[in-house]
């Protein structure tokens, strides 16, 4: 099965080609250099890049997959969640291209993905997966602990109450006057700083739950450098960053670990784009090792940050399951898409 | 009788007899003075002497966790009002309340069902097992709806000069009519609650302030309160999300006025009945001028409000409308 995959559900747009499970092409036109200068995605130039990107990108993917539209089987699309404006862009493209391509006989089915599976899948690649398995998501958008019981089959079991994981680096980045993304920049100051410098709280010690969040760390944080001289935020950058990482990180492993105890899986999965960040994989792996318990994280960058290729992933599971949109025109983006 | 803070001991406040029966039964002196429950603004203003300028504030506090002290019109049995003439007055968040002052047609004591000096109680059990024989034969009717929430009592403040006097701190702390302090997260969502309840919606909210001052606890709790069941949590990744009657909305990362029309502003906002816009001075200028005057247009007569948050100390920020 040749699948294409489509994804624009937040600043990156994305495409890919799979031949069932296996990546052949996988191009991520990394938009975060536009975004420099705002210290944060916004949604004008998020969808201007889109659709001035979008068929550049996907006729990339075909090339270096060495593949002709023609050759697809199926077209996968992300439907959210995600940004309205920019999950559009995609799925409008989707939609010409299954009905430009299936009206010339060609059989061209679609499948709307959600982009929160495509996080939890893009651990698969290249792993046998032990169930039940407990998966960490964390990204600017979201941060999630799963229990996934089989492929399709998902359980949310924690999430955040207020910001995502990702969002918080990024917005302490600014806070200090760093540039965006704000992750990379902290993790990249944390390496040389002290983490007790400064004392933030320790937040949501009950250990029934499971649930994260990052609001009171960043207001603390804020109101604890907000007044600082610049000359003195700057000389102590290095202690701040890693004051804030270890934070954000000790909650996400001490929730992971509670989770793990509760519902005792027999793989541990982290992805998503904070999972780039070489400390946490670090930690996790130490925790996965305490545990006793294999743990898989994507093995690159490019699969832990928005991509299409874990949207292809998750698009073969459900065309096996025959799981393809029956009415192209009434899809929908679902900003709020839920597992 | 329940009430929207503690149990509290019900008579006719105009009633001589019922009022020295109160009195007797808590060890209280006459000359301290035992607060009223009314059932509007127009009652109230029959007891005690208030005008225009309390009639704005008791529209902004009231129902709600306050004791508005004003000068009485000794009109109430003796024992009510203070030895200063002073009556406090409240408008409890309670329905049954409500409707038994309504019924009666005239105040009734509001006090908490304690002894003087004890503290107030949240279940009728523990308030008698605290009882001697002889003061649990006094009662006459008990309305037991076991456990009330742990709220704090009210505060009551004293409105009769022109900068308000906080006598006693209960639940929430105001500054004046539009201005409340919140010590907690908690707090936030009280007077999330408090104006919530006076809005009139189709509404839009606009909150400004500075990162961790609560705009986003704020939000949640007026969601929740709209019957939003799932959690909801900052929208600045997406911008906005949407929840049916609730718009949550997060301007945080909006940086131009062209990127408003790209995301649709005024065509998502327009069908909702709440909406709450956080960072809405991003919005700019001309924007929230536009907001402000479409709104008012006849066939989208949404209110628009203006909320902003400021940090005091590391705990405590101040919510003014």
């Amino acid at each position: 099965m040749k699948i294409l995959a489509i994804e624009t559900s937040c600043d990156d747009t994305c495409a890919a080609v799979l031949d069932d499970t296996k990546i052949i092409s996988n191009i991520i036109s990394s938009q975060t250099d536009l975004y420099k200068e705002w210290g944060g995605v916004v949604p004008n130039i998020a969808k201007q890049a889109h659709l001035e990107r979008i068929d550049l990108v996907i006729n990339k993917a075909l090339k270096s997959a060495k593949s002709t539209i023609e050759e697809i089987d199926v077209i996968a699309v992300t439907q959210g969640p995600g940004l309205a404006v920019a999950l559009g862009v995609g799925i409008a493209k989707a939609k010409e291209l299954a009905k430009k391509y299936s009206a010339k006989g060609g059989g061209k089915k679609l499948v709307a993905v959600n982009h929160i599976e495509g996080h939890i899948m893009s651990s698969f690649f290249d792993h046998e997966i032990k169930f039940p398995a407990l998966c960490l998501t964390a990204s600017g958008g979201h941060t999630k602990i799963i229990l996934i019981n089989k492929i399709g089959d998902y359980k949310i079991v924690g999430e955040t109450l207020d910001d995502a994981s990702g969002e918080a680096l990024d917005k302490a980045a600014k806070m200090m006057g760093l540039g965006y993304p704000g992750g990379p920049i902290i993790e990249r100051l944390a390496k040389n700083g002290n983490e007790k410098i400064l004392e933030l709280p320790k937040v949501l010690r009950d250990n029934k739950i499971l649930d994260f969040s990052f609001s009171g760390i960043k207001t603390s944080f804020y109101y604890k450098i907000k007044d600082l001289p610049k000359t003195e935020i700057a000389k102590n950058i290095k202690d701040y960053a890693a004051c804030f990482q270890n934070s954000v990180f000790e909650q996400l492993t001490r929730k992971f670990k509670l989770a793990i105890e509760k519902y005792q899986p027999k793989t541990l999965l982290a992805s998503g784009g904070v999972m780039c960040n070489l400390e946490l994989r670090k930690r996790l792996r130490y925790l996965a090792k305490e545990m006793n318990l294999p743990i898989n994280m994507p093995y690159k960058k490019e699969l832990n940050t928005d991509n299409a290729a874990m949207i292809g992933l998750v698009a073969y599971y459900k065309a096996l399951r025959g799981e393809f949109v029956t009415d192209i025109d009434s899809l929908d983006r679902e900003a709020r898409l839920g597992l | 009788m329940p009430s929207d803070t503690v149990y509290i001991l019900a008579v006719d406040a105009t009633n001589k007899e019922a009022v020295e029966k109160l009195l007797k039964f808590k060890n209280r002196w006459i000359g301290k003075a035992i607060s009223v429950a009314v059932s509007d603004f127009e009652m109230a203003s029959e007891y005690a002497e208030i005008g225009k300028n309390e009639q704005e504030i008791y529209s902004s506090m009231l129902p709600g966790p306050f004791t508005l002290v004003s000068k009485g019109k000794h009109k109430v049995a003796k024992g009510i009002e203070a030895e200063d003439g002073s009556l406090g007055i409240r408008i409890p968040d309670n329905k049954m309340i409500l409707e038994v002052v309504k019924k009666l047609g005239k105040p009734i004591s509001a006090t908490s069902a304690n002894l003087a000096g004890r503290r107030p109680h949240y279940s009728v059990e523990s308030f008698f097992k605290n009882l001697s024989k002889a003061k649990r034969e006094m009662i006459d009717l008990v309305v037991d709806v076991g456990k009330l929430p742990r709220n704090k009592p009210s505060t009551v403040i004293d409105i009769r000069e022109s900068e308000m006097k906080i006598l006693r701190r209960g639940e929430l702390i105001a500054k004046n009519a539009k201005s409340f302090i919140s010590k907690s997260e908690r707090e936030t969502q009280k007077i999330a609650e408090l104006i919530f309840k006076k809005l009139e919606t189709p509404i839009i909210l606009g909150l400004s302030g500075d990162l961790g001052t609560g705009k986003t606890v704020f939000s949640k709790e007026i969601g929740r309160l709209m019957g939003v069941k799932e959690k909801i949590n900052s929208p600045t990744f997406n911008i906005y999300n949407d929840y049916g009657d609730f718009l949550h909305m997060d301007l945080y990362r909006i940086n131009n006025q062209n990127e408003i029309d790209e995301i649709k502003f005024f065509e998502i906002i327009s069908e909702k009945k709440i909406v709450c816009i956080e960072w809405i001075e991003n919005l700019g200028k001309n924007n929230l001028e536009r907001l402000k005057n479409e709104i008012n247009l006849p066939h989208r007569q949404a209110d628009f409000k203006l909320i902003s948050f400021n940090y005091i100390d590391e705990f405590s920020r101040e919510i003014k409308l």
